[in-house]
This record gives structure tokens, C-alpha cells and sequence, in this order.
């Protein structure tokens, strides 16, 4: 099947409640596009037209249905005063969080248009919307509160202060908060619409009272702030939440993104309020072969793609950086066969 | 003055005949009298029209009035122009535009009743009997010529049936030939479709035909017009019959237009179709995909200005769809 | 209306309408819904968010910052979701095409109706400055050298910007030409289309005799034609009365005489809110947002109930401005008219920031603007009003208001839009040129979305150093 619509188009209807002529496939496409357009990944995080010109040229190649401004998750915490290594062909790495030692330490309200790499994004976002934004959506992944805190203290420390001074902890989110506010502002201006991205608050990492108690608000008080402006908003939780399956409906996020979850359980307990994203594993998209992966993906897709509230085709994290290009193909096209809806 | 200017096939040539002059239909196209109409039209206005506009302003003192219509939206406004920039008396006739008979009957009722006070004339039973007679006999023997045009292999060439259809379309009726030599031709037969062929396409036409046959049409200045059956020589009769003529491409819906070329290919035996479109006539520039989805034939589409200064151009895409129809496997060239 | 805050006049960009918007309360913005739908209902956004969803040049448009300029934004760019979310509710959804007028109100005179005009998606390609819907069009077959309202066969092909309409009512006849090509197209397409005819508006000029005045009638606007052109007009709407009974099964003659009534009162705050432009020492609105309510008076943007107040609001706003000497261009703007729609708003937001401010406009759509009367068989007054059309008559009617304030000197200029190969434009421009002599005018031609340039804006430049 042809491709009637644009990414854009696309993805307008789905979140209008009605079926465009596929289901979107947005594998999760980071820091993977600066492989894809051959630069030093250091390159990509710290400069924002390349980082929109690597997700671009991923886009062409690929030709899936968003641009994905996005590196790590240590962007915010990095601007409020934490310092991170930049490795040249890896990630940034967090080298010493800003209350390293304690609760009283100095945080900084950064400027969300200069501190640190915060204008990276903005620029990325820029660009891109600038060059594609007609027929593509630009995704811009904002780290939330609760995630960021855990880049602003040592994780451990920051989990143990949950518990032990949760009032502590609650001025330091709610300056996170006002603070990601800020950042999602300039990001909204910009052109890019704001997922909301918080792997720490994981099943995996945490468990499901805290969950509750302290990284939900948090997630719920952001998504309220762009529900203001009248977005969709995309909610995306990496690792295990099977536990946490049934607060995703209290959050309210219109879209909520999957990744080590049975589906078909998500597809039971959320498909009638929240439009699903997910979940092939990326495991298995970094190691298997393109036929595997597209009978794979094929076959998720179909079981998902009837969702009452709809579905996006979506890998259950990012694609691992070195993923071979043709894997990541093999998923899109089996994303776009399978989930064609149009007769 | 001798002459009553027209421009569509829906006004009917009997009512203007019978005021006493010669119908003159507006068919004018032609690089100069196109650039003098292009002093009060912009450059994106049709060719034809221009042109129209450009041999009025030469020959105003042959013309006792217009009677323009409204065909299309450059055709109606176009009346406005010649109104601002000349003293011809206009007339502007509300052309079928859907099927919608009442409108366009009480239309044919006022164009009677303004040429009858304007020429003090009664349309009388008589006379316009008599003059139904007198343009179905000539439209008798045109569709007789056509046939010949028609036949496998075709006896009669476009370019020389182009000319005689200039007489009729002129109301120099007495001019149109009874004796018509054989041009027997072998060449591949084609249909020719698109916007009007004006009086001085002759080049077009015989550029075509050194390697083609034009064994049919469905133009304006060619055959259009020809298959007007007047069953009541009357009024009323002239309604009907102009009326339901084979459908004009601008009437919506416009199947009506297709379906008649449709049988019309078949019947000619014709194995490709050009497709003369005139600049910025956007009908037919519209109606080409779908005829090319619809008549299932190799299409040449051979746009023009009137100029002809893309003859040679010209020459080479059609020498290139002689190709292609030996070829045949379909599409647009 | 309660407003929610106060500020002074001006025009202010995107970024600083976000900020702007945070002083908004959550209560305000809840409660503005359309089809009264609290859960996807809420429309009152600032322009950053329709941004992010596509449209582009939001970026760089200066909007008034009113707040009830911001409700108007917010309405109008939410049409596509609220016409899919009219179906999705039960409601029928009607295209109705060419005619700019007078079909919406027979639509809207059947329960559950809601009509719309695809032709007023030729904005969309230039506030989304892309090329795609044109591009597509192009694809289909559809000729390049058109009317920019050739992306409706796009939207067609591509159903993601209105649902398949329950009917298709295609006018045709004495209107534009390439749109009739669209609506043919729209056919070929397979979809099923009822077709109306919009006779010619002949002027007695255009008559070989002088007409007898018995077979005349004169519209309170001016212009004169032919009696029996209401009988066809009639006629053609009974048909079309008679399509919608069939839809809906209802016929209540009642509903029209109401809606007529409601019509008018929109068309009155919308007259009133340009009389107050055309009046005002200081231009009381921009010409970007008359505009956009000018064309609210075609069917409502979809809602016509939530329109009218929204128009009813900026009557509010507007008069108050007036009465305080206050307004959103300088005092010295020189005043100007529009003929002809601009496919891009930039040119307003240009227009105005070179020194001019529209004061009166000819946007083809007159029929629109008039009072339809309320005292005669309903579907006469429809006709009687749909006559006063721009595009059905001649030229020289069609600007003789224009010419009438050029002669009170009420404009010092006129700035006609066009675009290459509309057939309209082909042929009228020259001759408005002609009758409107007096004045200094500027004829441009709309360029492809984000083709404003340079020499578009030195153009503007001279035609304002010629005004002054």
C-alpha cells in the first residue's frame, strides 16, 4: 500500500479519534540518527543543527512518521547544576549530580534559551521544524520531574530521601517542575511537541506506591500544564510497568508509550481511554535479522493495531545506537503493511 | 454591417439567421490579434478570447451586435470587455450549465424576443422554419463530408473539413463546396479533443496530419455543433435540439461528454486521441488525467498559445506518439 | 461577555500570545467548548499550539491580542477536528461548494446539519506554508496554473481534513471557473455530487434593447436584473431543499424561517464590526482578523451557534475600542481597499505593516454580507439576497462600492489579489484597473505558499509612497 497521508496528517487524525490511512510508525529514533547520518554522537548532543540534520537524514531513510529531539535524559538536571562527561562516541555520562551532597546543596533555575545544552534542543527543534515541519511532527522528549531529580541527586540517595524527607524532595520537584515547565514553553515555541519521558519512574526501578505517591503527580501536573495549550500528550515509561498499568489512566496522558508490558493486557486495561505506543523489543531489534524482526513486528502489529483509542508502532525504547539500518527498516515495513486500515 | 457575432454552440444559428445576418461565430486564434487583446486582458487570459477581443477591435464596423454567452468564466466576463472597449450592442446568453432544461428555455425565449425588437423582425413560425430547413440541410451535408472524413480508410483530410467548417462557422454558407476531392489517407487514425480550433489553426492541423489521419473530432471550430437534430422546426424545437446536443465538456456533470467521445472513438476507429488545449484554459487542462483514464488511448496533450512558435517542438512529440502508438501502452505522452 | 483581562490594543507575534495565555485561567479556557463538549470540545489555544500541530506561518503572523481574538483563533483552527468530531457525534456533514452564501442555510435548516465549504482550505497550504496539498493535487492530475482552491481535490483524496461529507452540493454556472473543474473533479473522484445552477446576473447594459421595467427588479444593495432570475434560483433551491428532506427525513419549512433570522443577526454585528473599521480614526481591528470574520458569515465555521457569539464578543470589543479612540495601527495608516481574497494572510499582516489599513474590502463574497429579507416567502429571500453575488454580474458592479468611497474619498488606493490562471482574475483585473483610475492601485499576484518577497514588499513600499 501507498502512503496517502503525510506523518503530519497522520498523526492529526489519530489523535481526532479517527483512522488515518495506517497506523504512525515512530520507532523511538534518538541518538540512532547520529549513526545513520555517520557523525560522533558528541557531535549530535552538542549541536543542534546537527542533531535536527541526523534526524532528518534518518527520516529520509527511513521515512517513518516523527523527527525525535532527543539524547538522554540528564538534559534538565545538567542546566539545574549536575555535570556530565561528554564521551565522544557514547552518551553524556553523569559525573557529579548538583546536590551531590544533600538536599541543601545550590541548584541553579536555569535560562531554558541559554543554560547549558537546553539551547541545543531548542536550535534542533528549530531547524527541523523549520525544514520538515509541514509533513512531519517534531517530538521533542522532556525529561519529567521525577527523572530528573534522580539526575540531580545519586539515584540511590534521591530514592532514599523520597522516603525519608519527602517534603525535601517535594521543594526540589516542584522547582524541577517549574523549571521543565519553563523548558517545555521554549520547546512548545519552538514547534516541537513535548513527550513527556520519565524511565526512572520504571517499574523497574521503583515500586508501584512510589510510583504513585511521588513521580505520578509530578507527571500529572506537567501533563496538565500542556493540556492548557490543548495537546496530546504522549507519556513514555521505559522497563517494566506492568505494575503501574492501571495509574497510567490517572495521569492523563492521551498517548502512553510501552515498553516491557504485555500489550495485550495495556490493550485491555487502557486501549478505551489512552491511544497506545509500543512495544517491539529492542533487544531484538539491535540482534535479530530483518525477517525475523518484520514477522515479529508484523505480528504485534496486528493484534495492536484495532486499539479503540488507536496505536502507534513503536519500538519499546530507543533503538539502540548501532542497530543495523536494515533491521530498523524491516520493523517500519512491517509497521506500515500490517497496519494499513484504509481499503 | 452584415454580421452577428457569436460564441457558443448552445446559441442557435437559426435564431440569429433569422435576423437577417450572417451568424459569425467568434473563433479567432492568432498570435497578433492575440497581443492587441492582451492590451486590456492580462497575459493569463485565454488565447482564444484574446484574440477574439483583438480581431473585434479591427472589425467593429462589421458587426451589428454580440451575442456572447456564458460558456465559460472567461467567455462571459470577455462581453464586458468588448462592452468597455467598443460600441457593439452585446447580448450575454446564459449558456446550460447543468441539466437544468427551464433555465436555459426561458433564455432562448429572451433571445427571440431582444433580436426580434432590436432588428424589428418577427421570428415567425415560417421564418424560422425556414430557417431550421435551411441550416439543417447544410448541417446534412457537413455530417455527410464528416463521413467521409469518418471512413476506414478516411477519404477526406481535417485540414480541408477544418476549412469548410470555417464557412459555416462564418455563415458563408453559399461557399461550402459540393464537390470535395478524395484525400484517401493510410496513415494512423487519431481523434482530435480539447479546446476550440480557431480559424487560423490551419498549420496545427496540417502539422498533424503530415503523419496523421484526424479521422474525428469533438472541437469547437470543427465538428462540434454538426450533430444538432432539429426534430420540431420551431421555437421550441431549436430548444430541445440545442439543448440536448452532444454535451459540452463545461456542463456538470459533464458525462454526458464522455460518453458521446467514447462512441465516437469506437466509431472512427481511432487509436490515439490529441488533446489540443489552449493556455490557461483550465477545463480542459483538468479533464485530461481522466480522459486518459477513461478513453484508455495514448494521449498527446499539445498545449498552445496560438503562436505556433513551437511548431518544431511540436513536430517532435507528435513524430514521438507515432512511436508510442505503435507501441501502444497507454498513458500521456 | 466577561473578559478576562484587559490590555491595550496592539499586535503582538506567537511567542508573546503564549505568554500572554498563561495569565488565562483554567476555568476560562474550559469554558469555551463547541457542540458543547467538554471533553474534546475545548477550543481557546494560543496560536503556538496550532503551530505545533502545522501551521507554520503562525510563526511569523502578528495577531490582535485581544482576548476575543484569541477565542476567534482558536475556533476557526480547530474546523478539521470539529467537523470529524460532528460525525463522530451523529451529526451530518454537508460540503457545500461554489455558491458562498446561501446553501449553508438551507443546510442549516435540517437537525444535525452542519455544512461547510471545502474551496476555504486554500488558505491552508499557506498557513501550513507547504506545498503539500497543492503538490498532491498536481499528482491527481489537477492543472498548476489554478486557483489555489485546487488543494480541495487533494483533501479530498487524502480524507484527513473533513470527514466524507453525508452530501456534496456543487453550485456552478456564473461562478468561478476553476472551482467548477474542482467540483468536476470531486465527481470523478467517485464521490456523488448534487449539482446546482447559479445563472448568470445579466445587467440591463447587457441587453440588446433597453429593458422593459416590469421584467426588472433591483436588490437594496443596487443591483438590477431580470426577475425571472429568482424564479431559477428558487427552483434550484427547492431541488435542493428536497435533497436534504431526503437525507434527513424532516421537512419543516419553520427551521429556515429561524435560521434566516439567526443569519441576520450575524450578518449585522459583522456589518456593524466593519462599518466601525471603515469609521474609526484609528483602525479598531487588523485586517487579518476582519477578514477571518468577514468569511465566519459563509456557514459559521461549523458551529454556527458558538460563531455568533464569538462575533457578538468582538462586536463588543470593537465598539469599545471605538468609543475610547483606541486601536491596533497608528493614526496615519493610510487607508485602503482589497479586492479579491488573499490565498495568504501574511499579506495582510504585510499590507498593514507598510502603512496602510484596509478599510473596505470586495472578498467575492457580497452575497454574504447582505440582510436577507424576513418578510417574504423564505426561499425568495434567499435568492433576492444570494443576487447581490460579487462573482455572478459584471465587473464594474462588482467594485462600484469601491468606486463610490474612492469618489467620498474614504480611499486613497486600492490593492487587488490575484492569482495567475484564475480564470476571474485573467479577465477582470485590467478593467478594475480601468474603472478605478482615480487612485493609485497595486495589482499583485498571490505567489506559492512562503513566496512573499522582496520585490513583493518593495512593490507595497511604492504603492504607499504613491498614496502619500
Amino acid at each position: 500500500m501507498k502512503d496517502i497521508l503525510t506523518p503530519r496528517e497522520r498523526f492529526g487524525m489519530l489523535v481526532i479519534d479517527e483512522k488515518p490511512d495506517r497506523c504512525p510508525v515512530i520507532p523511538l529514533i534518538t541518538s540512532h540518527a547520529a549513526t545513520v547520518a555517520g557523525i560522533k554522537l558528541k557531535r549530535y548532543y552538542t549541536n543542534g543543527e546537527r542533531m535536527a540534520k541526523a534526524q532528518i537524514t534518518a527520516f529520509e531513510i527511513y521515512q517513518h512518521d516523527a523527527i525525535s529531539i532527543f539524547s538522554e535524559v540528564g538534559l534538565i538536571a545538567e542546566a539545574m547544576g549536575s555535570e556530565f562527561n561528554y564521551p565522544d562516541d557514547d552518551l553524556p555520562v553523569l559525573k557529579k549530580p548538583a546536590l551531590l551532597n544533600g538536599l541543601h546543596d545550590k541548584i541553579i533555575i536555569p535560562n531554558p534559551r541559554k543554560s547549558k545544552r537546553l539551547p541545543v534542543y531548542l536550535e534542533a527543534i528549530k531547524y527541523a521544524y523549520r525544514s520538515v515541519g509541514d509533513i512531519v511532527p517534531i517530538l521533542a522528549y522532556i525529561p519529567a520531574p521525577f527523572t530528573t531529580g534522580m539526575h540531580l541527586l545519586p539515584p540511590e540517595k534521591f530514592l532514599i530521601e523520597t522516603l525519608k524527607r519527602p517534603d525535601g524532595i517535594k521543594i526540589i520537584l516542584d522547582t524541577i517542575l517549574d523549571v521543565t515547565k519553563e523548558f517545555c514553553f521554549e520547546v512548545i515555541n519552538a514547534g516541537a511537541l513535548p513527550i513527556i519521558v520519565d524511565p526512572l519512574a520504571s517499574g523497574s526501578v521503583i515500586s508501584p506506591a512510589i510510583y504513585k505517591d511521588v513521580a505520578m503527580i509530578y507527571e500529572q501536573k506537567l501533563i496538565d500544564y500542556l493540556h492548557r495549550f490543548d495537546f496530546d500528550v504522549i507519556l513514555h515509561i521505559c522497563g517494566d510497568t506492568s505494575p503501574l498499568l492501571e495509574y497510567f489512566l490517572q495521569t492523563s496522558a492521551d498517548l502512553i508509550s510501552l515498553d516491557r508490558v504485555n500489550m495485550l493486557k495495556a490493550l485491555d486495561k487502557l486501549s478505551h481511554k489512552i491511544r497506545l505506543i509500543g512495544n517491539f523489543d529492542t533487544t531484538t531489534l539491535l540482534l535479530s535479522n530483518p525477517e525475523e524482526i518484520h514477522k515479529t513486528a508484523g505480528m504485534m502489529v496486528e493484534q495492536l493495531k484495532f486499539a479503540r483509542k488507536g496505536y502507534i508502532v513503536s519500538t519499546g525504547c530507543e533503538v539502540p545506537i548501532k542497530t543495523p539500518r536494515e533491521n530498523v527498516m524491516a520493523f517500519i515495513k512491517a509497521g506500515k503493511e500490517k497496519g494499513w486500515y484504509w481499503v | 454591417m452584415e454580421l452577428i457575432g457569436y460564441t457558443c454552440s448552445y446559441i442557435p444559428v437559426e435564431i440569429l439567421s433569422a435576423t437577417g445576418l450572417k451568424p459569425y461565430r467568434l473563433l479567432h486564434g492568432e498570435i497578433t490579434l492575440s497581443q492587441q487583446g492582451e492590451q486590456h486582458l492580462r497575459v493569463d487570459a485565454c488565447p482564444l478570447i484574446k484574440s477574439n477581443l483583438g480581431f473585434i477591435l479591427k472589425n467593429q464596423k462589421n458587426f451589428a451586435c454580440i451575442i456572447g454567452s456564458t460558456g465559460c468564466d472567461m467567455a462571459r466576463r470577455w462581453i464586458e470587455i468588448v462592452k468597455s472597449t467598443t460600441n457593439i450592442p452585446v447580448y450575454i446568453f446564459n449558456n446550460p450549465r447543468t441539466d437544468n432544461f427551464e433555465i436555459y428555455s426561458a433564455e432562448i425565449d429572451e433571445l427571440v424576443s431582444e433580436l426580434e425588437q432590436f432588428f424589428h423582425r418577427r421570428f415567425d413560425k415560417s421564418l424560422i422554419q425556414k430557417e431550421c430547413e435551411k441550416w439543417e440541410g447544410i448541417r446534412q451535408r457537413l455530417i455527410a463530408i464528416d463521413g467521409r472524413r469518418r471512413a476506414n480508410p478516411s477519404a477526406i483530410s481535417t485540414t480541408t473539413f477544418h476549412k469548410i467548417m470555417n464557412f459555416y462557422h462564418q455563415g458563408r454558407l453559399e461557399e461550402i463546396p459540393y464537390q470535395i476531392p478524395d484525400e484517401i489517407s493510410y496513415k494512423p487514425r487519431i481523434f482530435l479533443l480539447g479546446s476550440p480550433v480557431s480559424y487560423e489553426s490551419a498549420p496545427f492541423i496540417e502539422l498533424i496530419e503530415q503523419r496523421l489521419r484526424i479521422c474525428g473530432d469533438f472541437n469547437c471550430g470543427l465538428s462540434r455543433g454538426i450533430h444538432i437534430k432539429i426534430l420540431e422546426k420551431s421555437i421550441e424545437g431549436l430548444k430541445k435540439a440545442y439543448f440536448y446536443q452532444p454535451g459540452c465538456i463545461f456542463k456538470r456533470p459533464n458525462i454526458g461528454y464522455y460518453e458521446w467521445v467514447e462512441k465516437e472513438i469506437k466509431a472512427t476507429k481511432s487509436t490515439g486521441i490529441i488533446a489540443f488545449v489552449l493556455d490557461y484554459c483550465d477545463n480542459f487542462d483538468f479533464e485530461i488525467h481522466r480522459m486518459e483514464k477513461r478513453f484508455s488511448l495514448p494521449i498527446l496533450k499539445l498545449k498552445s498559445d496560438f503562436s505556433f512558435q513551437n511548431m518544431s517542438q511540436m513536430k517532435i512529440r507528435i513524430d514521438a506518439f507515432i512511436d508510442v502508438l505503435a507501441s501502444y501502452r497507454g498513458g500521456i505522452v | 461577555m466577561k473578559r478576562t483581562y484587559k490590555v491595550s490594543p496592539k499586535k503582538i507575534g506567537l511567542r508573546t500570545w503564549s505568554k500572554q495565555f498563561e495569565k488565562i485561567s483554567t476555568e476560562t479556557i474550559s469554558r469555551y467548548r463547541y457542540y458543547n463538549n467538554g471533553e474534546w470540545g475545548i477550543y481557546l489555544s494560543p496560536p503556538a499550539t496550532f503551530m505545533v500541530y502545522g501551521m507554520r506561518e503562525l510563526k511569523r503572523l502578528k495577531f490582535d491580542n485581544s482576548f476575543e481574538a484569541l477565542r476567534m483563533w482558536g475556533f476557526v483552527f480547530n474546523e478539521t477536528e470539529r467537523l470529524f468530531r460532528a460525525k463522530q457525534i451523529g451529526k451530518k456533514v454537508i460540503a457545500t461548494m461554489g455558491d458562498l452564501g446561501v446553501v449553508p442555510i438551507l443546510v442549516m435548516s435540517f437537525p444535525e446539519c452542519v455544512p461547510f465549504y471545502p474551496e476555504c482550505l486554500w488558505w491552508t497550504p499557506f498557513f501550513k506554508e507547504s506545498t503539500e496539498l497543492l503538490d498532491t493535487a498536481s499528482k491527481l492530475g489537477v492543472p498548476e496554473a489554478t486557483c489555489f482552491s485546487r488543494a480541495v481535490v487533494a483533501a479530498f483524496h487524502k480524507k484527513a481534513y473533513f470527514p466524507k461529507p453525508d452530501l456534496i452540493i456543487a453550485s456552478t454556472g456564473a461562478s468561478c471557473d476553476d472551482y467548477s473543474c474542482v467540483m468536476q473533479t470531486v465527481e470523478d473522484m467517485g464521490y456523488e455530487v448534487f449539482w446546482a445552477e447559479i445563472p448568470y446576473r445579466k445587467s440591463p447594459e447587457f441587453f440588446l434593447n433597453k429593458p422593459k421595467p416590469q421584467i426588472l427588479e433591483k436588490t437594496k444593495e443596487g443591483f438590477v436584473y431580470p426577475k425571472i432570475l429568482e424564479e431559477h434560483l428558487i427552483r434550484e433551491y427547492k431541488r435542493i431543499w428536497q435533497a436534504l428532506f431526503k437525507l434527513t427525513g424532516v421537512n419543516n419549512p419553520h427551521r429556515l424561517v429561524d435560521t434566516i433570522k439567526k443569519i441576520n443577526t450575524l450578518r449585522r454585528l459583522v456589518m456593524g464590526i466593519k462599518r466601525m473599521n471603515e469609521e474609526a480614526p484609528i483602525a479598531p481591528i487588523p485586517a487579518l482578523e476582519l477578514m477571518v470574520i468577514e468569511f465566519g458569515n459563509l456557514y459559521g465555521y461549523a458551529d454556527f451557534d458558538e460563531w455568533l457569539e464569538i462575533v457578538e464578543m468582538i462586536y463588543h470589543l470593537v465598539k469599545d475600542r471605538v468609543a475610547k479612540g483606541i486601536g491596533v495601527l497608528k493614526k496615519d495608516a493610510i487607508p485602503i481597499a482589497w479586492v479579491t481574497p488573499s490565498a495568504d494572510p501574511y499579506l495582510l499582516n504585510l499590507v498593514e505593516e507598510c502603512g496602510c489599513r484596509v478599510v473596505t474590502t470586495e472578498y467575492v463574497i457580497n452575497q454574504a454580507l447582505v440582510q436577507i429579507e424576513e418578510d417574504i416567502e423564505p426561499l425568495r429571500a434567499l435568492a433576492r439576497a444570494f443576487i447581490n453575488a460579487s462573482l455572478i454580474g459584471s465587473t464594474e458592479e462588482r467594485i462600484k462600492k469601491i468606486k463610490e468611497k474612492i469618489v467620498k474619498k474614504q480611499v486613497k488606493g486600492v490593492l487587488i489579489t490575484n492569482m495567475l490562471g484564475a480564470s476571474h482574475c485573467a479577465m477582470e483585473t485590467r478593467l478594475i484597473e480601468k474603472l478605478l483610475s482615480d487612485v493609485p492601485i497595486l495589482s499583485i499576484d498571490v505567489p506559492a505558499p512562503f513566496g512573499i518577497t522582496q520585490q513583493i514588499k518593495t512593490r507595497l513600499e511604492a504603492f504607499v509612497e504613491a498614496m502619500r
